[in-house]
């Protein structure tokens, strides 16, 4: 089976997740992805995004209990499968390709 | 600012969580979403703005939510699925029908306006009819409510309401056995002195168990008695809240204070609540004990303006009341022959009696408004009819796709129930505006327009109305549009069935959309002419430039010899005003109708049985009377300066009189006498009455006495100085605006006697208007029925005729082609759109004379089935419809040969 396929914003979403390492819950990824990525994400593109990963099968979730200051609901703690980290080395790849023999042309300025 | 410490005890906004509730998967995957949402509302202090981005990201996944579970399948809460189903299909479909209407804004905007025409205009009808003849009287049991008066039913004479005298009352009372309570009352204006300004006051005077029968207390103080109604009684007086605002600025100090009423002393005893009304407003009620025991009042032949109110007994009915009315009222013709021959009774229920007056027109109206909401219902199933023959395309390609037929009609009604639901809402809004306007226009003495509101009632005729519209013809266009087959709409081209059936269809309404508008337009020709006969009816007197007021000499101390030094006095200093030609004062004024009416006997001839006594209007006047109201003298002498208390008694006769009693004779020199054969001729005893044989001097041309549409009775004029009437109306005839003499009209009165004030000061103009103000209304409603009925027939049949145009542009095109020239096509098409006018006025037609008797009512001078009426209302109509043919016919003759045969 071919590695699946990523979308940008699919793609900034697993490594969000991997950053997080293991403790990644859906707050964390979103301000992640607005820290590094300047990416202000509306939480219903955020929560169908992780979902569509996880159908995928990209992702997989496990809850951690809550806390008071969410009314004791629970957290959905996010990891990266293994099929995520291939899907995620394939994707670089396919930019490395394309990105060979233009560094010169899009390096930033240095100065 | 933010503070955590109390965060913790707020909640986010329920609304939105229950929202996410709906929306989001149960379990942890929707409970882990929610719980984020919360604490980042938490985390951002739990503020207003916090509240907002809750909000926004709530909406966000709501709608992310909802399109991943339509698009991906992804199950829908368990337990929920199949309402989801056919709620999503709901509000899917709304949200489609309100993109189809929005794209072609023209069309939603016709259907809207149509829509909330017919149904403003039929609510606020029906509001009327709602609150003036449908909703219960505000009264305690108001069905068990009775209203008795006695009636003159003698022979060869038309029936007469003369009111109940005293004694048969009191008969009543004693030997009736279907009522709990009975009771005696009548209106009775009474002068309000003492105060700043004497007031004439709206009274009602009634037997003490008035208040107990109609089930009513005061709000504060106590009510009338029987002991009330004894003649040495103290005189006391019940004010209605209007008038203790007013006059005691709602002090309930009020109580035992003293209002002087027609110089009688009354203490005020009790307030009434506030919207207490008997048959009128009144500002005051008094008791029979100030009048009890006067003669006039005894005398059982003396009918003083009294009615009955009676509360049935449980069980009894009011035909059983009425019948046992009558049989006592048989028995006491039987008893008193002399006084109640021919004299009846006749029952009602106390609300019908109310609303008499105006239930005719009221329901004319109900009819012709219900007509108006038709026409607007069969237009909008005709615009959806035309859509649908125009989506034909768009459902053939969706119901080949798999959409069920079902829910294909389903959509479509979906459509029409929107359009109806907001034609609805506006249509609420016409009416409150329509309802206000008819309430301010209604014509003064409506009954229980304090009733009239926009009511609960009325909200739920609209909506039904509405819901109606939308359901039954919304669901005609959506059958015809869902019986597509599949296949052969998608064929390209003319697929000649459907357009075919649609167009049949809708020919078939708008056929009966001009029937409607011709009865419509039929009723307002026909009250368009009622209110032209109306308005020439030849009144026999000269009504311009005429002013007339009224005073009352109520009281011990008018004497007559103090009363006719008042009106002589009244008189000489309202001539002297610049401007004023004559001045003069009547008992009884032409259109008002008569303040007594009286069998008579005729000098030489001989008198008839009782029950077929002549009766006639005797309406004392000063002289100059004549002269003022420009009346003609056709024989004899008018009233002049040798008029005395003391001299020879004479009367003036009107023509009818003089024609019905002395046909081909001279009626000049004849005698009569007012009253009974047996009433004494000359003075007897001291307060016996009497009434002298009175010598016919003069006769008069008729006027109208009664309104300006009842026959002009038999009249008698006699002199103002033989019998001092206490109430009169002054008339005077100016060179300028008559209005303008009110004030100095006043000025002499009040100076003359600053306790007595002037009311119903009014032009003989206003005094006419005011006659026929009921039948203007009518007719001025009813026009507009009709204008916006034709208005949306042509409409209608306008969009008919050009989409048939827009249809056979291919067929005319050839036509064209092989020759046929402009006026052929022309023609054609007017022909084809002519036909289903004509055919709608000839079902109109008949319809309007099926329906002629409902209407005849309301008509005057004129029949229901007048024919020169009907020629120009169907010429009318068939010329607007040639115009609504004529411009989709010249754009037809238009159509380019080469280019109808290059679209195929």
């Amino acid at each position: 089976m071919p590695p699946a396929y990523l979308g940008e914003f699919e793609h900034l979403l697993l490594l969000a997740v991997l950053r997080l390492a293991g403790e990644a819950y859906a707050l964390d990824i979103a301000r992640e992805l607005d820290v590094r990525a300047g990416r202000f994400v509306s939480r219903g593109a955020l929560y169908t995004s992780l979902d569509r990963l996880e159908d995928k099968g990209l992702l997989r979730w496990k809850t951690a209990p809550g806390t008071p200051a969410r009314n004791g609901m629970p957290r959905r703690l996010y990891t990266v499968t293994p099929a995520g980290l291939t899907a995620l080395r394939a994707s670089r790849q396919t930019l490395r390709r394309m990105w060979r023999g233009l560094e010169d042309l899009l390096e930033e300025p240095t100065s | 600012m933010s503070r955590p410490d109390d965060a913790g005890d707020r909640r986010p906004p329920p609304l939105a969580v229950w929202i996410l509730g709906r929306v989001l998967p149960r379990g942890p995957r929707g409970d882990t979403v929610l719980g984020d949402l919360v604490e980042e509302w938490q985390a951002h202090g739990a503020t207003a703005a916090a509240t907002l981005r809750f909000w926004r990201q709530t909406v966000s996944v709501a709608v992310r939510y909802r399109w991943r579970r339509e698009h991906v399948n992804e199950p829908a809460p368990a337990g929920e699925r199949n309402t989801r189903m056919s709620l999503d299909n709901l509000v899917q479909d709304v949200r489609y029908a309100v993109r189809s209407y929005v794209k072609a804004p023209s069309f939603a905007l016709t259907i809207l306006f149509t829509l909330a025409l017919g149904i403003g205009a039929s609510t606020a009808i029906f509001s009327m009819v709602n609150g003036i003849l449908l909703r219960p009287l505000p009264l305690p049991d108001p069905d068990t409510l009775v209203y008795a008066t006695e009636v003159n039913a003698g022979e060869g004479r038309a029936e007469r309401t003369i009111s109940v005298a005293w004694p048969n009352y009191l008969d009543w009372r004693a030997r009736a056995r279907s009522f709990a309570a009975l009771a005696l009352t009548r209106e009775e204006p009474l002068t309000l002195t003492g105060v700043e300004r004497a007031q004439r006051l709206r009274g009602r005077r009634v037997t003490g168990n008035f208040f107990a029968l109609i089930g009513v207390s005061p709000a504060i103080g106590r009510g009338f008695t029987d002991s009330d109604d004894a003649p040495n009684a103290a005189p006391v007086a019940l004010v209605s809240n209007g008038f203790w605002q007013t006059q005691f600025a709602g002090d309930p100090a009020a109580l035992g204070r003293v209002l002087t009423l027609d110089g009688t002393a009354y203490t005020v005893v009790g307030v009434l609540p506030a919207g207490f009304e008997y048959l009128r407003p009144y500002d005051v009620f008094v008791p029979m004990g100030p009048i009890a025991g006067g003669g006039y009042l005894t005398d059982r032949g003396n009918h003083n303006g009294f009615s009955a109110l009676g509360r049935l007994k449980p069980g009894v009915t009011i035909a059983s009341a009425d019948a046992e009315l009558r049989a006592i009222a048989a028995a006491l013709e039987r008893e008193y022959p002399n006084s109640n021959s021919a004299v009846s009774v006749r029952t009602f229920r106390l609300a019908d009696r109310i609303v008499d007056s105006v239930r005719q027109t009221l329901l004319a109206l109900f009819g012709a408004v219900g007509f108006l909401l038709l026409i607007a219902c069969v237009n909008v199933a005709n615009l959806l009819i035309a859509r649908g023959a125009g989506r034909q395309h768009e459902l053939a390609v969706r119901a080949a796709l798999g959409g069920g037929r079902a829910r294909l009609a389903t959509q479509l009604l979906v459509e029409s129930t929107l359009v109806s639901v907001c034609g609805g809402t506006l249509g609420v809004v016409v009416a409150a505006g329509l309802l206000r306007l008819l309430v301010a226009m209604a014509p003064e003495g409506t009954p229980r327009l304090a009733d009239v509101r926009l009511d609960a009632a009325a909200l739920l005729f609209a909506f039904g109305a509405a819901a109606l519209c939308g359901v039954v013809f919304g669901a005609l266009p959506a059958f015809q549009a869902s019986s597509v087959g599949g296949s052969h709409a998608l064929v390209r081209g003319r697929s000649a069935g459907f357009a075919a059936r649609s167009h049949r269809l809708r020919r078939g309404l708008i056929a009966v959309e001009t029937a409607l508008a011709l009865m419509l337009l039929a009723g307002a020709g026909l009250m368009m002419r009622t209110l032209q006969e109306l308005t020439q009816v030849d009144t026999g007197i000269r009504s311009d430039h005429l002013l007339t007021a009224r005073f009352v000499l109520a009281g011990e101390q008018w004497t007559p010899p103090r009363r006719v030094g008042f009106y002589d006095a009244v008189i000489a200093r309202a001539s002297a005003l610049p401007g004023v030609g004559h001045a003069a004062l009547a008992s009884s004024l032409p259109i008002d109708g008569s303040n007594w009416n009286s069998i008579f006997i005729v000098g030489d001839k001989p008198v008839p049985e009782r029950s077929k006594l002549p009766s006639a209007a005797f309406t004392p006047v000063s002289t100059g009377y004549f002269e003022t109201m420009g009346m003609r003298l056709l024989r004899g002498r008018l009233f002049d300066r040798t008029e005395t208390p003391d001299s020879a008694k004479v009367i003036v006769i009107n023509d009818t009189l003089a024609r019905r009693l002395w046909p081909g004779e001279e009626a000049i020199g004849k005698r009569l006498k007012q009253g009974w054969p047996e009433t004494p001729d000359r003075p007897g005893k001291p307060g016996e009455y009497f009434s002298p044989w009175r010598e016919v001097v003069g006769v008069v041309s008729d006027v109208k006495f009664n309104g300006v549409t009842n026959d002009t009775p038999m009249q008698v004029y006699l002199p103002l100085v033989h019998d001092y009437a206490r109430s009169v109306a002054l008339v005077v005839r100016s060179s300028t605006e008559p209005a303008s003499l009110v004030p100095a009209i006043e000025a002499i009165v009040h100076d003359l006697d600053k306790d007595l004030p002037l009311f119903q000061v009014r032009t003989m103009e206003q005094m006419l208007d005011a006659s026929i103000a009921r039948e203007r209304m009518s007719m001025l409603i009813f026009a507009v029925f009709a204008i916006v009925a034709v208005a949306l027939a042509s409409v209608g049949l306008y969009g008919v005729v050009a989409h048939g145009v827009t249809e056979r542009t291919h067929e005319i095109g050839v036509r064209m082609a092989l020759g046929a020239d402009a006026r052929h096509v022309l023609g054609l098409v007017v022909r084809q759109g002519l036909s289903m006018a004509l055919v709608g006025t000839a079902i109109g037609l008949a319809g309007a004379f099926a329906l002629s008797r409902w209407i005849d009512a309301l008509l005057f001078g004129v029949t229901a089935t007048d024919p020169a009426t009907f020629a120009v209302v169907v010429s009318t109509l068939l010329a607007v419809a040639t115009i609504a043919c004529y411009i989709p016919a010249w754009r037809a003759t238009r159509v380019d040969p080469t280019t109808a045969l290059r679209a195929e």
